[in-house]
Order: C-alpha cells, then sequence, then structure tokens
C-alpha cells in the first residue's frame, strides 16, 4: 500500500539527494583539506600591477648600477609579498576560515625554498659589488634566474592550488631562459634597460595577463 | 533501488561529524587536531570522542609529539580507514547512480 502511494519511490529519492548531498560536502571538505582555495585573480593583478609599476619607475629613474637595480627590484618583491599576504589575510578573515591553514602552509613552504635561493642569489651579488670583488657570475643572467626560479616556486605550490597555475611557472621558467639566451648573445642593448623591460614584462605583464584570465575563470567556478 | 546498497554504509563512518573527520583525513596524509577542529567547527571535546570511536574501529591513528616545544597531536587515516572510506564513497556513488538508472 506504501508503495502503491509513492512511499518507497519518494524515500528513494531523498536517500538519492542525500547520497549526492554527503558526495558534495565530502568532495568540499577534502578540497579545503588538500587544495589551497583563496581567490587567486585579485592576488595576481595586484602582484602583476605593483610589477608594472616598478617596471616603469624603473625605466623613468634610469637605474644605473646592478646594486641599484637589485634592491629596487628586492624592494618591489617584498612590497607584493606584503600585498599579498594580507589579501589572503583579507579573504579567509571574510570568509571565517583559519588564515594559516594547512593548504596555505604547504602552498607556503613550497614556494619558499626556490624563493630564497633566488634571494641569496641577489644578496650574493650585492656582497660582491660593495666588496668590490669580480662577480660570482655575469649580473646580467640575474632576472633570468630570478624568473626561473620563481616559475619552479608557482610549479611547486601549483601541486597543491588549481592545476592552471603550473602553465604560469612553466611560463615563467620559459622566460627566464629565453632571457639568459638572450643575454649569452652579447647585443648591443643597454643592458639594465632591457633587464628593467623583462622583469617588468614578466614580473607585471605575465601576472596581469594570468590575473585578468583568473577574473573571468573563477568566477565562473565558483557560480558552477 | 535495492535496500541492501543503503544498509551497507558503514555506520561509524556515515556520522555527520565523522564523515567530516575522515574526508578532511583522505585528502591529507595527516592534519593536526587543532586543524580539525578549526576545520569542522567542533569543540575539543566532540572531536576527542569522534576520534576515539574512529581509532577504536582501527580507521584513524593519533601520533603525539612536539613543535617548538609545545605537543602536537596529529590524525591519520590507517589503511584499514582508507579502504572503508573509499568504500563508503562507492556506496554513495552506488545509490546515486541507482537513482538515476530508475528516473
Amino acid at each position: 500500500m506504501l508503495d502503491e502511494a509513492g512511499f518507497v519511490i519518494q524515500s528513494e529519492r531523498m536517500q538519492s539527494d542525500w547520497a549526492a548531498e554527503n558526495l558534495q560536502v565530502i568532495r568540499t571538505l577534502m578540497e579545503r583539506s588538500a587544495l589551497y582555495r583563496r581567490a587567486l585573480a585579485p592576488i595576481m593583478l595586484t602582484v602583476g600591477v605593483i610589477g608594472s609599476l616598478a617596471g616603469f619607475a624603473a625605466f623613468y629613474l634610469e637605474s644605473r648600477s646592478v646594486p641599484t637595480f637589485i634592491v629596487f627590484w628586492l624592494v618591489t618583491g617584498g612590497v607584493a609579498l606584503g600585498t599579498s599576504f594580507l589579501l589572503v589575510r583579507r579573504q579567509s578573515m571574510r570568509e571565517g576560515e583559519p588564515f594559516w591553514s594547512p593548504p596555505t602552509r604547504r602552498v607556503a613552504l613550497a614556494l619558499a625554498p626556490p624563493l630564497v635561493v633566488g634571494f641569496l642569489l641577489a644578496v650574493l651579488v650585492l656582497v660582491s659589488s660593495f666588496a668590490e670583488r669580480g662577480w660570482p657570475f655575469e649580473p646580467k643572467a640575474l632576472p633570468g634566474l630570478w624568473m626561473i626560479l620563481y616559475g619552479c616556486a608557482i610549479c611547486s605550490a601549483g601541486f597543491f592550488m588549481a592545476r592552471g597555475i603550473r602553465f604560469l611557472g612553466l611560463l615563467f621558467s620559459l622566460c627566464g631562459l629565453l632571457s639568459i639566451s638572450l643575454g649569452s648573445l652579447d647585443l648591443d642593448f643597454p643592458t639594465l634597460l632591457v633587464a628593467n623591460i623583462c622583469m617588468a614584462a614578466t614580473f607585471g605583464g605575465l601576472h596581469v595577463a594570468y590575473g585578468v584570465y583568473l577574473y573571468f575563470t573563477e568566477k565562473k567556478k565558483i557560480a558552477a | 533501488m535495492n535496500p541492501e546498497t543503503f544498509l551497507q554504509l558503514d555506520r561509524v563512518i556515515h556520522e555527520k561529524g565523522r564523515l567530516g573527520i575522515m574526508s578532511l583525513l583522505a585528502a591529507s596524509p595527516d592534519v593536526a587536531f587543532t586543524d580539525l577542529r578549526d576545520a569542522l567547527g567542533m569543540t575539543d571535546g566532540n572531536l576527542t570522542t569522534h576520534i576515539r570511536t574512529l581509532q577504536e574501529a582501527g580507521y584513524l591513528s593519533v601520533a603525539k609529539s612536539f613543535q617548538n616545544n609545545r605537543p602536537l597531536t596529529t590524525c591519520s587515516l590507517t589503511a584499514q580507514g582508507k579502504k572503508a572510506f573509499a568504500d563508503y564513497i562507492n556506496l554513495l556513488e552506488q545509490i546515486v547512480q541507482q537513482n538515476r538508472g530508475n528516473k
């Protein structure tokens, strides 16, 4: 009788809905545990704008020495890192989630080694410059090395983030390789000018381009 | 739909709180007690009770260590727990599939 009244069918549907909802909750929890889920578009756009502005500033200020170039871009990197930190913190506070969550920790740990190596390479060149010794390596290779290391950092962090970001890391590393290859050709360019343009194009341009791409795709993903 | 499928669901995992713990642990090698508590919004006592139940079922192992001179409790799934969780997910998927087939 209950069967005829559709009771069983109704309860089957309820069970199925419940099962589908449970699967969705499980998926969300697993992603929360494993993947870094903060919106990256605002971070990428902000870092890109900072990189581009720094590129214009370097162009107009006409930094003429290697130490000035290094300090200028290290400060820019520090500002970009600090701003990203604040943006991530604001997002996590808005969503009522802990800032230093396991995925954030994993992303930070994956980013750290290549970024620290890039920083130490810059310090090495700076120290050699102030001690008036020979360069440990050609300083014009530094922007390329920074790009390669930054690309490696993003690729490593990409294992704990949305998959697309690893492509950005690969692009950075390829740009770094290209920059080093062009540097070895001894082209007749004012080297620091080219280096500043390379830095603005990659740390500014690539970030802005990826940020714009994410701005349109991330919203769709959330809506889906 | 075969009601047997529904009855096969693991009662230990099926409870909402424990399902949350299992889901978080299934995606990470290990998770700190405090991270589990914050992610699931549970009280210390509630989480401890659920962890104990999962431990008694052999699904979860607890390791105690020190980090920066402070005690650190981490939880991870055992091989048995991973299998039980995978079976649970498979059964849920079967329930959804069966109902889609009936529509």
